[in-house]
């Protein structure tokens, strides 16, 4: 069938509910008889609980209770991702230690949201304070037990003995600090019992993920627990596992016999859902004088909670991005007094890439070559680590449209050489590239008599466009316009799909529903003779709809071919070299991503992981008050993203790539690659304004003085 | 809780002495983050944005008379041309609805070293005018604030208006940040060239404890202009950003340094200097 809508910009299915504000978020949901819940969080970093004394609470006008490991009952440990859903293992309110501040330590529930809040500052908790570890630097490095099934440490080749004999040399240390996603829909959950059964309104990437882990923790079957999420307020890795509140809303909806809305405020969203681990990074590269890289040696140092381990592989970029015989990747953890942190867009990729590809800049540099004639020499023509051939890899084309749109051969080769009025001008580049994943998933798409076509999975839209591709995906499949198609997605009661993270919902669920429309179309044409309409058909037989199921898994060729996404980014600054201002004045990001399913939404996409990538190069940082442990100005004042009049226009550019090995539909998944790479194109283009190399993380105004 | 909302100023201040230690609620633009910050549990409010006495603006001789419960907004739209200073700073606060809620009398009255209309004001000597048990008195901003969200209001009285001078000459309003909009200066500057006078008025904000008027270098530049331009030379003119830099006694924060806010705000005075000189 000739495909008519994917590949075209179609509007947002969803995008008129969510201006006119129809679309229910689980912050929007209403219940009858509904409760509110407010979370009370630790003050200390480490120690034991004396005493909780809620009795102030208990009296207060409107509360119906309060938990808290007084009256908590014994709750299953849940394993964290990827061996499990939880994103931390350790259940809430089961004994009196405290781990970090800001841990979990009570719930109050009363009958509206300011009865609970009001409650929940007369929780009076008495500790008994320990010793804590409050920073990375602070503590022992231990070697952690494993990154998603891999090893944290990998040598290929002699990188020691490269190192020793290059030509050209380069020792470096980056850092990034502790970064948080802060989706604008914080972490929210409503919990309704009816009987045994438990029904949650939940914002996550994972809604079968919050069905296991909640079963479990609680002890329940799972067929017992429906999840329902069909619209996220944003999640970037956040909401990619399940977090204690949830099973807290479950808990305080059960003790009061009412259903429960529990909703995370701004400030505990800095110690609730995750977060990115601060990095410390160490890079040696050995290269030959014109630049072709002999060895790299990139070490990893991140921080976990006291109580478990949780990694990104930051360093594994340096595996697989270039063509090098010689490569150390070795990652390390330290135990902090700090929640357990999580994914956040392009786990891994994101903060290694600023490490690379600033060493990358560094060698350009010192050996005089073109940045991007320079990666452009180092060029892996199979996957480095594996000996893979690529399913396909677009990065030199990415380079090649790139510097044309961007104009990259007007560049002066010398720091501090071009300007604009008072302001010095930088141009600075970056490669990009993300793996390709895929799991098992199901959907179902029905045909109706009246020719209503509805698409069904229990996967989940986080805002990155889901309900609109897979509508053009089965549109397609069936030769009808996507007018007639709707979806309806997130819910547990639907065909099961994975969760929303890995760039790999397109990637799994399309080809499901792919298959499902085939299945239903083949089920409506045994029927009759092709010609008709599908409606004509089923009307004709006194059929009220057919069903088509589908069900997609990942390909054999996963084991014969590297697949991964790949991108080039150019950015151009203005430094103000008075006072130390950056701006970002001009960005181009072109990609080679397989098939894109919608041009529109991909390029939205792309935009918000440039955007993402600039809070990271510019202003983005929590800051932990050092000896108290605890986040200093927990708001979206002291933790600053990007605003409209920090981001200038965004050229994106996606490369006509057909990848025939990635999955049916050819698609690799886009959501994390733009980000990747973004930092540390801008900390390239500041020292080609400034002659500055800024290896710390955000670049501040005070930094470039 | 209690929330009064009256709709005359003597219903404002019989509310006030009903409930004296109310607090005055404007815009509630900073009050309510600290409310949901919870650093702070009020148990009384009196609401003054229906206060009638406290509405709008009034020219006057040689002065523009700021209603209490004047928006940034209304700023924006209607003082441009009065005090462009004032406009550019209203401009820069938070987001189009917080300018649509946040007051001149709210500025004033929390006393923020980073508040952004007090540079200005500061430096064009604007008055305060105050009504209470005792009736009403006017007293100079730079006496009113006292300290970091620290003022003279006595207990019992309200922020009725702001009297600003209107002066003929350049103003400028320069601000620093960690990011282009919705966010709090790390250090900004205001400055008029005050022609009729022939004096230079400059106020800094986010540099010290209060919004602060650095006289020994307004002095200096004011007799090294020549006002017929006006004109200075290039050394009076860094003289006196050295001079507005020694004048600052900023701390560091987690927004930035106290090394970085002098530097910055000797660059800011340099450039609102050339900007407002003839060339």
């Amino acid at each position: 069938m000739r495909p008519t809508a994917v590949g075209t910009p179609v509007d947002r299915a969803d995008a008129r509910s969510k201006v006119t504000g129809t679309a229910c978020y689980t912050v929007d949901v209403v219940l009858p008889d509904l409760a509110h819940a407010v979370v009370v969080q630790s003050t200390v970093p480490t120690g034991r609980i004396v005493r909780i004394d809620a009795a102030a609470a208990e009296r207060a006008p409107g509360v119906l209770g309060v938990l808290s490991h007084a009256n908590t009952p014994s709750l299953a440990e849940v394993p964290t991702f990827p061996q499990g859903p939880a994103g931390q293992r350790r259940p809430p309110l089961q004994d009196d230690t405290v781990n970090f501040d800001g841990e979990h330590l009570a719930v109050v529930v009363a009958d509206t949201l300011h009865h609970a809040a009001q409650a929940a500052a007369l929780i009076d908790v008495a500790y008994d304070r320990e010793e804590a570890v409050t920073t990375l630097e602070a503590g022992d490095e231990l070697p952690p037990s494993g990154i998603f099934g891999e090893a944290p440490d990998s040598v290929r080749g002699d990188p020691e003995a490269a190192l020793a004999r290059a030509e050209v040399r380069l020792d470096a240390t980056y850092t990034t600090p502790t970064e948080h996603h802060h989706p604008l829909e914080p972490g929210a959950t409503v919990a309704a019992w009816d009987g045994g059964r438990l029904t949650l309104y939940d914002s996550t990437q994972w809604v079968s993920g919050v069905r296991d882990a909640v079963a479990m923790t609680l002890g329940m079957a799972t067929d017992q627990v429906r999840v329902v999420s069909p619209f996220v307020g944003g999640a970037f890795g956040s909401k990619a596992m399940v977090w204690p509140h949830v099973v807290l809303a479950a808990l305080a909806a059960r003790h009061v016999g009412r259903p429960v809305k529990l909703v995370l405020s701004r400030a505990q969203m800095f110690t609730s859902l995750g977060y990115r681990s601060p990095t410390v990074q160490r890079l040696s590269l050995g290269a030959r004088q014109d630049g072709t890289l002999t060895a790299i040696v990139h070490a990893v140092t991140q921080q976990t909670s006291v109580f478990e381990e949780f990694v990104a592989g930051a360093g594994y970029i340096s595996r697989s991005l270039y063509a090098c015989p010689n490569v150390a990747v070795r990652h390390r953890l330290v135990r902090v007094n700090a929640p357990t942190p999580t994914v956040m867009r392009a786990p891994g990729e994101a903060v290694g890439s600023f490490a690379l590809e600033s060493a990358l800049d560094e060698l350009a540099a010192q050996s005089g070559v073109d940045p991007v004639a320079l990666r452009l020499r180092n060029f892996a023509e199979d996957e480095p680590q594996e000996g893979l051939a690529w399913s396909s890899n677009a990065l030199r084309e990415c380079y090649q449209v790139g510097a044309e749109r961007f104009g990259w051969e007007r560049r002066t080769t010398e720091p501090r050489s071009m300007r604009e009025g008072r302001h010095l001008v930088g141009w600075g580049m970056a490669s990009a590239t993300y793996g390709v994943h895929s799991e098992a998933a199901a959907a179902r798409v029905r045909i109706c008599a009246d020719g209503r076509i509805l698409v069904t999975s229990g996967t989940q839209d986080l805002g990155t466009g889901t309900y609109t591709t897979m509508v053009q995906v089965a549109a397609d499949a069936l030769g009808v316009p996507v007018e007639r198609v709707t979806a309806a997605l997130g819910d547990t009661d639907l065909p099961p799909a994975p969760h929303s993270g890995g760039s790999q919902t397109a990637a799994s669920v399309g080809p499901a529903v792919w298959s499902a429309a085939l299945d239903a179309c083949s089920k409506v044409l045994a029927l009759a003779e092709q010609g008709d309409s599908y409606a004509e058909i089923l009307t004709r037989h006194g059929i009220e709809f057919v069903e088509g199921r589908g069900d997609a898994r990942p390909g054999a060729s996963a084991s014969r071919f590297a697949m991964r996404s790949f991108g080039a980014h150019f950015a151009e600054v203005q430094v103000d070299p008075e006072l130390g201002e950056v701006r970002l004045t001009r960005f181009c990001g072109v990609f080679g991503a397989g098939r894109i399913l919608n041009p529109k939404t991909a390029r939205s996409q792309m935009i918000g992981g440039i955007v993402g990538g600039t809070g990271m190069a510019l202003t983005e940082r929590t800051v932990t008050d050092r000896r108290l442990g605890r986040v200093v100005s927990p708001n979206l004042s002291g933790y600053a993203v990007p605003t409209h009049a920090d981001i200038p226009w965004i050229d994106v550019c996606f490369i006509d790539e057909h990848d025939p090995h990635v999955n049916a539909l050819g698609v690799k998944g886009i959501g994390e690659v733009a980000i990747v790479g973004v930092a540390a194109a801008i900390a390239n283009a500041v020292h080609h304004a400034t002659g500055r190399r800024i290896r710390d993380l955000p670049i501040t105004p005070q930094t470039l003085l | 809780m209690t929330v009064a909302r009256p709709r005359t100023l003597a219903e404002a201040l019989g509310a006030l002495e009903a409930t004296p230690d109310a607090h005055l609620l404007a815009g509630g633009t900073d009050f309510m983050v600290e409310v949901n910050f919870g650093h702070r549990r009020p148990t009384d409010i009196v609401a003054l944005r229906r206060v009638v006495e406290l509405q709008g603006h009034e020219h006057a001789d040689g002065h523009v008379t700021l209603g209490a419960m004047l928006t940034y907004a209304e700023i924006e739209a209607d003082l441009a041309e009065d005090f462009p200073a004032l406009a550019a700073a209203g401009r820069t606060v938070g987001s189009p609805q917080i300018r649509n809620a946040g007051t001149i009398g709210g500025n004033v009255g929390t006393a923020s070293p980073a508040g952004d209309t007090l540079p200005l004001l500061v430096a064009l000597d604007a008055e305060v005018d105050l009504a209470g048990p005792e009736g009403t008195r006017t007293v100079a901003l730079d006496e009113f604030i006292t300290g970091p969200k620290r003022t003279d209001r006595r207990p019992g009285e309200i922020i009725t208006r702001v009297r600003v001078p209107r002066v003929t000459g350049p103003q400028q309003f320069l601000k620093i940040g960690t990011r282009n909009a919705m966010v709090i200066s790390i250090a900004c500057l205001a400055l008029v060239l005050d022609l009729d006078a022939r004096r230079v008025r400059c106020g800094l904000g986010s540099v010290g404890p209060r919004p602060l008027r650095p006289r020994a270098a307004e002095d200096f530049l004011s007799g090294e202009i020549d006002w017929d331009g006006p004109r200075a030379a290039p050394g009076a003119v860094r003289r006196f950003a050295e001079l507005v830099a020694e004048a600052c006694t900023p701390i560091t924060d987690q927004r930035g340094t106290a090394e970085y806010r002098r530097h910055a705000a000797g660059v800011l005075a340099r450039r609102a200097v050339e900007r407002s000189l003839q060339s």
